[in-house]
């Protein structure tokens, strides 16, 4: 059953690349805000053992079930980091 | 001769199945780069029917046949483990198909490729020893297809586009992962090449 999703108090852009900034990328890449509002909905997602990236993500909002498969390697690119969005909850 | 000469490409199972919807995948053109969408869960795919159609794809240069192939080739190298090892007699033809057009752009995808397969598994790299009489006379051709530029700066390096560099270092991840007889059967095969683990 799904879980009421906690609304977020701010937002900052990237501008560097790190480790979070890498996970809100991918997380965004299949639609979601971050791994908090992922959870609410499928619960807690694939990770690759060595350094604990997300490996597979359900896209929102599609029926019956796409995946997103990230690599175990960066894939957030310098030229898109103004794009990837930083949550913060209280 | 025309040893180094474009063959021509024959149209592609992949783009068949594609067009058909058999294959589980669709482009999703996104703002951070493009993904492919996987209908079934790469997990559960039949990898004896899938990856070879995959393979076959490679070949291609138009798009979205070409990204579908090649980033989805990744994503089953990548997502496979163990169920690759099982597959590689069946990657064989489309590997030597695409390498025998003899188009540059397609060597070098195939290249790439075959630098991942190589490492997304145990044994693979012995797996493929048995079927470099199919692929290396190619690599034997194009493996001095370099740039002079004298004193220039090849500012293209990063795209990693130039065959001779790509085919240096395919053959060395051969010799590194294909156990004690890689060396031979390579130097059997291209006889200008030296090790990178004995010398």
């Amino acid at each position: 059953m799904a879980m009421p999703v906690k609304k977020p108090i701010s937002m900052k852009r990237a501008k560097y690349w790190c480790e979070n900034v890498e996970e809100a990328y991918r997380f965004q890449a299949a639609g979601w805000k971050d791994e908090e509002e992922y959870a609410c909905s499928y619960g807690v997602p694939d990770r690759w053992p060595d350094h604990q990236w997300v490996k597979r993500l359900q896209v929102k909002g599609k029926k019956g079930g796409v995946w997103y498969y990230f690599s175990s390697k960066r894939e957030c690119l310098d030229k898109w980091l103004p794009q990837v969005k930083l949550y913060q909850y209280e | 001769s025309g040893a180094f000469k474009k063959r021509t490409i024959v149209a592609t199972e992949f783009r068949r199945f594609y067009e058909r919807g058999d294959l589980p995948i669709a482009v999703e053109h996104r703002g951070i780069g493009n993904k492919i969408a996987w209908k079934v869960a790469i997990e559960k795919l039949d990898y004896h029917h899938y990856l070879p159609i995959f393979f076959d794809g490679l070949r291609e240069k138009e798009d979205p046949y070409r990204f579908l192939a090649v980033q989805g080739t990744l994503d089953m190298l990548e997502h496979g483990g163990s169920k690759i090892l099982p597959v590689i007699p069946q990657l064989i033809i489309p590997i030597k198909t695409a390498l025998n057009t003899r188009d540059a752009q397609i060597i070098a995808t195939v290249l790439k490729i075959l630098q991942v397969l190589i490492v997304s598994g145990e044994m693979i790299g012995e797996a493929l020893v048995p079927y470099y009489r199919q692929i290396l006379p190619i690599f034997n051709i194009f493996k001095n297809a370099n740039n002079n530029l004298g004193d220039g700066i090849d500012y293209g390096q990063r795209k990693r586009n130039n065959i001779g560099d790509l085919i240096q270092e395919t053959l060395e991840l051969f010799e590194i992962n294909g156990g004690e007889d890689a060396f031979i059967n390579i130097k059997y095969m291209i006889p200008t090449f030296e090790s990178c683990v004995l010398n």
